[in-house]
């Protein structure tokens, strides 16, 4: 589940002058990965933002006389075993765990740079943060999230919070390791020397410059969350239902699934197209941004 | 004062339902097989936790223990108490002391023969770890005068005693008086039983094999309940956990198992149409329930829980929670039971909006929220509550559902008065026992509707309930028992909304599978 | 590189005891508790006391928490509340399904994901490059449940090829084996193949860049042997870092996978041990997976240094 980004031994080397963003942005353009990534995912995006226009009814709106009824032109997707409309559920369950996803990337983004940044910079720091994350990612990243979801009880709050859980020790690490090279920049060892305060070495010289590598990590993260948190209301650990979601539709559904297939089918259709988009998305980034993992141009 | 005693037959309970299964007594021969051998695997939902049938009183656990123990006494395939180890049992005219006379020669799994020193270990662990160890508060002492008497003496007399005794719900099982050292949930399942145990892989399966030793009860002609006469025709079984739905029916298609527990309703259109395949759907399995708390708001009005009540489509509620599997059923008893009653029958199933408004006005009800407690474990405990909130809302409540697991609920439920309104979950066990087992939740000192401290328990059911214990012919105690029924459900301290049917299947070729409340393996036999 | 060994193991300590802190934090939170699930359904409140006082959760959490520590010190990681055996018994019961399973599930990932990365490599930018990242790319994106019940509705329900779960050990039956294995084996790969073909990819397309490729190109060896000689060895270094990431995830992140299938490994004992609120198998089980783990990493790295002369672990720069 964890996997990719965070394999060890590849420290990202972050370069300067990144950051004039429409040469980058002409490149993800041109990334053949990058723009079907774009598409998967913006679709998917646009579902979510607009679920409530999409969403013909009420998602949790029980029809008893409608139960099981196969994707038509009246039930564009079925209805599930309440005869609840599976487009509104699936709609409104994008926006749940794109919304989940999100948050998690954002904690992510903020708990992993300050720690990343902290264990890097101060080096004093660095040992005791190090042994937490260890600890941490000892942990089978399920289980992890698991218990922390069953300790706080379902909610999406709690799903965001255990997935995030999960993931900053491996955000926290990746920060550090370009914080570490960084730090021994020639730039940076200059504005050390000039007295410079810490925090304003950090945010001016030592961040910016860790951003590529971040930014990548955090699209596969938002991949990775979306996807945990899919397993997480499959166990019936996040949302709590009658909210739907990707995963929770597809728990309801598996009783059926023999004689009611699309229940399942669709929402895990859903899941996989988003997560492929991130990782497409990802890809592409982490081609354009990060010159070391650059691949596919070559 | 003299001490006449009197030999109780096999109906402790009533007479009046005696004749509603003909299966036992209709043939005047002793069951044999037709055919013996092959290994029969059956699929189960629920994981198995422990095989030591004191200390756990899961269905899983019961479901392939009780294919290997037995006890003193069981129950009927009409839930009425009979004797299974013990022969005979009498009771003193007083009550006070109770004397069981042990079959001869019956046979423990390890070789060994039973005598009463087994009988007086066993029932000294039921008292020390038997969850259900309750039952035996009443009783002073027991002794065995020889190897195969064992008398049991009370500290006072309790009209129900052989009734609580003898149920299934967690069984004083006799095992060999070398096995009862063991910690809880970790005894070997050493018993009398036509099986005998062979390997249990937790989270995988559990396999028994015949116990050749088996000595059956020659009281009667067949299986009958827990008891009767049992014979093990196949060599083997396999109890698989299968824990995806989906799965247990692909495998009876296919034929990887021959029988099957809690197919999904749904599939049961297609296996009804395949010839390979029989269902046995077990009626009654559980009433289907809700229990309010009286100590939230809006809940503490009872005019608000007579609205809740008035609204409900309980057919609405069922079909949804069971697939269709399912009868109406009105309160805590089914038909054929000798305690079922219609009492209370015009609080049941209303579907009267316009009453519930009324009432809801009435009660001052201003929109306040209305919290019920539900588990994604059971599913229909949870489609219960979600229809249930459906309804609700469409006079006008202010509904949410809080779903947790399962033990957080139960949790939740027993320890706190506060953020919820409604319990939702099945009585199974209880209700098949009888009437004062089904209503025990209700009773001092569970009070499963949570009454306030300052009011106390309703004391117009306790004192009905307390005289179903008490009474001492039947009639009295059933009329007891149909009072408090109608208060219970007069005062809506629950809501049940139906009973359940358990469906059990079985591949065609295996023969003489009755649906009951465990799979019952003895006397089935795979075809040719 | 011994001092290394010894200095890892010697940090991996506070660690591990971090790991178990952490673990009685999230159970002492967790709401509910066993005997509810021993109980079921109709247990009434005083049974339930029963089996707490059975079980001895009628002790005050410190007592519970001292008692583990008291046996961790004597090497006793306690003893399952529902299982009825001790824990490190429990454990290891399930490693040879979970480990054969893995083993299984690697060799698939090794085939599929060096061959499509070789392949990848090799045909850069070709239709069969594109084809071969796709699926892999598609692998990791399915969620591993949900393509667990499709391959269950396809295999078992529709063509009954396969069973729909369970498992027979390899020693006892290895058809048997083979076939309630490889569904669990295949979903678990699936989602491997990718990170796998990835990294051989970019690896071999570096690699085939270096100088000495060109050289012994240039020298001309025939390319099946260039490739064979050079590229393989040093594609070596980032498989091992993806097999060390993808046993961790086998052994311990297939909770989900293996109750789908209904395979009794370690993945599912302690999924459903958290589930169930089997507090003993938790702590002492997470305790046990979170030393393996820790070990893999340090054999990873140690694997890392034998294959790639660069790294060195003994001066700390």
């Amino acid at each position: 589940m964890t996997a990719a980004v965070d394999a060890p031994g590849l420290p990202a080397v972050a370069k300067t002058g990144l950051f004039k963003r429409w040469p980058i942005l002409r490149r993800l353009l041109r990334h053949k990965a990058f723009v079907i990534g774009a598409v998967l995912f913006g679709f998917i995006l646009l579902v979510a933002l607009f679920a409530d226009w999409i969403a013909p009814i009420d998602p949790n709106r029980i029809s008893i006389r409608n139960r099981f009824k196969p994707p038509d032109l009246t039930h564009w997707l079925g209805t599930d075993n309440l005869g609840r409309s599976q487009l509104s559920r699936v709609a409104y369950g994008a926006r749940l765990s794109l919304a989940i996803g999100f948050a998690v990337v954002v904690l992510n983004a903020v708990f992993g740079v300050i720690l990343g940044a902290a264990a890097g910079y101060f080096r004093r720091l660095d040992n005791i943060l190090m042994r937490i994350t260890d600890a941490l990612m000892a942990f089978p990243a399920v289980l992890l999230a698991i218990g922390i979801a069953a300790a706080l009880g379902p909610s999406s709050m709690t799903a965001a919070i255990a997935l995030s859980a999960v993931y900053i020790p491996r955000t926290a690490r990746i920060v550090r390791a370009s914080v570490l090279v960084v730090r021994e920049m020639e730039f940076v060892q200059a504005a050390i020397a000039m007295g410079a305060s810490h925090l304003r070495i950090l945010g001016k010289h030592v961040l910016p410059n860790c951003l590529a590598p971040l930014i990548v990590q955090l699209t596969f993260i938002f991949a990775y969350a979306v996807l945990s948190e899919a397993v997480l209301s499959f166990l019936g650990l996040g949302a709590a239902p009658p909210t739907p979601t990707w995963g929770n539709i597809i728990a309801e559904g598996r009783q059926y699934i023999r004689e009611a297939a699309w229940i399942t089918v669709i929402p895990g259709m859903a899941l996989a197209a988003t997560v492929l988009g991130l990782n497409l998305l990802g890809d592409g980034l982490r081609d354009v941004l990060d010159p070391r993992l650059k691949i596919s141009q070559a | 004062m003299s001490h006449a005693r009197k030999t109780w037959k096999f109906t402790l309970l009533a007479a009046v339902s005696a004749a509603a299964f003909g299966v036992t007594a209709a043939s005047a021969q002793q069951f044999s097989c037709p055919r013996k051998g092959g290994t029969l695997v059956f699929a189960q939902e629920a994981k198995v936790n422990s095989l030591d049938q004191y200390t756990s009183s899961t269905i899983s656990t019961r479901n392939v223990a009780m294919n290997m123990y037995e006890a003193l006494m069981t129950r009927d395939e009409n839930m009425n108490p009979i004797p299974e180890l013990a022969e005979k049992v009498t009771a003193s005219e007083d009550g006070m002391t109770y004397t069981f006379n042990l079959r001869r020669g019956v046979k423990f799994h390890n070789g060994k023969t039973m005598t009463t020193e087994d009988v007086v270990a066993s029932f000294d662990r039921y008292k020390k770890v038997g969850i259900d160890r309750g039952i035996l508060d009443v009783v002073d002492k027991w002794e065995a005068p020889d190897a195969h008497t064992f008398i049991i003496r009370m500290k006072v007399a309790q009209p129900t005693f052989l009734e609580n005794f003898s149920s299934f719900s967690v069984p004083i099982v006799i095992t060999p008086k070398e096995n009862t050292d063991a910690p809880p949930m970790q005894m070997k399942p050493i018993g009398t039983g036509p099986f005998e145990f062979v390997e249990f892989v937790a989270d995988s399966h559990v396999r028994i094999k015949r116990f050749d030793g088996y000595v059956p009860n020659p009281a009667y002609k067949d299986i009958d309940g827990f008891g009767g006469y049992k014979v093990a025709c196949l060599d083997q079984v396999v109890f698989r956990i299968v824990t995806e739905p989906g799965a247990r029916v692909a495998g009876l298609e296919t034929g990887e198992f021959h029988g099957a527990e809690d197919v999904p309703a749904k599939s049961q259109a297609a296996l009804k149409a395949n010839p390979n395949i029989v269902l046995k759907p077990l009626q009654n399995f559980w009433v289907q329930i809700a229990t309010p708390n009286l100590s939230f708001p809006p809940t503490d009005n009872l005019k608000v829980r007579q609205a809740i009540q008035a609204a409900l489509d309980m057919e609405e509620i069922m079909e949804a929670a069971t697939d269709g599997a399912y009868r109406l059923n009105i309160g805590f008893q089914y038909p054929g039971q000798a305690f079922y009653t219609e009492a209370g029958k015009e609080t049941y199933n209303q579907k009267n909006i316009a009453k519930a408004k009324k009432l809801l006005q009435d009660g001052g009800y201003k929109g306040e929220k209305l919290i019920l407690l539900t588990n994604k474990d059971y599913t229909n405990m949870y489609t219960a509550a979600l229809v249930m909130s459906e309804q609700l809302k469409a006079i006008g409540m202010n509904v949410e559902l809080l779903v947790m697991d399962w033990p957080a609920s139960v949790q939740k439920q027993q320890n706190t008065t506060d953020g919820w309104n409604f319990f939702f979950t099945g009585y199974g066990t209880n209700t098949s026992l009888g009437g004062i087992a089904a209503l025990r939740f209700h009773a001092p000192p569970f009070n499963t509707y949570k009454p306030k401290k300052e009011d106390g328990p309703d004391k117009e059911f306790v004192e009905h309930f307390n005289a179903i214990a008490n009474g001492k012919t039947l009639d009295e105690r059933k009329a007891a028992f149909a009072k408090a029924q109608a208060r219970v459900l007069d005062q809506v301290l629950a809501l049940p909304f139906g009973s359940l049917t358990k469906v059990q299947v079985v591949r065609s070729n295996v023969e003489n599978f009755r649906p009951f409340r465990i799979p019952r393996m003895s006397n089935v036999w795979i075809k040719g | 590189m011994g001092r290394y060994v010894v200095a890892r193991l010697i940090q991996s300590i506070p660690v591990l005891i971090l790991v178990s802190v952490i673990s009685f934090g999230i159970m002492k939170l967790v709401p509910g508790d066993p005997a509810v699930l021993i109980g079921g359904p109709t247990a009434t409140p005083a049974e339930l006391d029963n089996i707490r006082q059975n079980l001895g959760l009628d002790q005050p959490f410190h007592v519970q928490m001292g008692r583990f520590y008291a046996g961790l010190a004597r090497g006793d990681l306690g003893r399952s509340l529902l299982l009825g055996k001790p824990v490190l018994e429990a454990t290891i019961e399930r490693i040879p399904v979970s480990l054969s399973i893995a083993l299984y599930s690697m060799v698939l990932t090794l085939f599929l994901g060096i061959s499509c990365g070789v392949i990848a490599a090799l045909k850069r930018n070709s239709w069969a490059d594109q084809a071969a990242m796709a699926f892999a790319l598609i692998g990791v994106s399915l969620p591993n449940f949900w393509l667990g019940l499709m391959l269950i509705i396809l295999f078992s329900v529709h063509l009954g090829w396969l069973p729909t779960g369970g498992y027979v050990p390899w020693q006892n039956d290895p058809v048997g084996w083979f076939r309630t294995a490889t569904m669990p084996a295949v979903t678990l790969a699936l989602l491997q193949v990718g990170l796998l073909a990835r990294i051989t990819r970019s690896t071999m397309l570096e690699v085939l860049r270096q100088d000495y490729i060109r050289t012994a190109r240039a020298k001309g060896l025939p390319e099946f042997l260039v490739i064979a000689k050079h590229a393989f060895k040093n594609v070596m270094i980032p498989v091992i870092t993806v097999i060390g990431v993808i046993f961790s995830v086998l052994l311990s992140g297939s909770v989900v996978v293996e109750s789908v299938f209904s395979v009794p490994g370690i993945g599912s004992l302690l999924g459903s041990a958290v589930l169930r609120r089997d507090y003993p198998m938790i702590q002492g089980g997470l305790l046990f997976v979170a030393t393996a783990l820790l070990m893999l990493n340090l054999l990873v790295d140690v694997l890392y240094a034998y294959f790639d002369p660069r790294v060195r672990y003994d001066s700390r720069s």
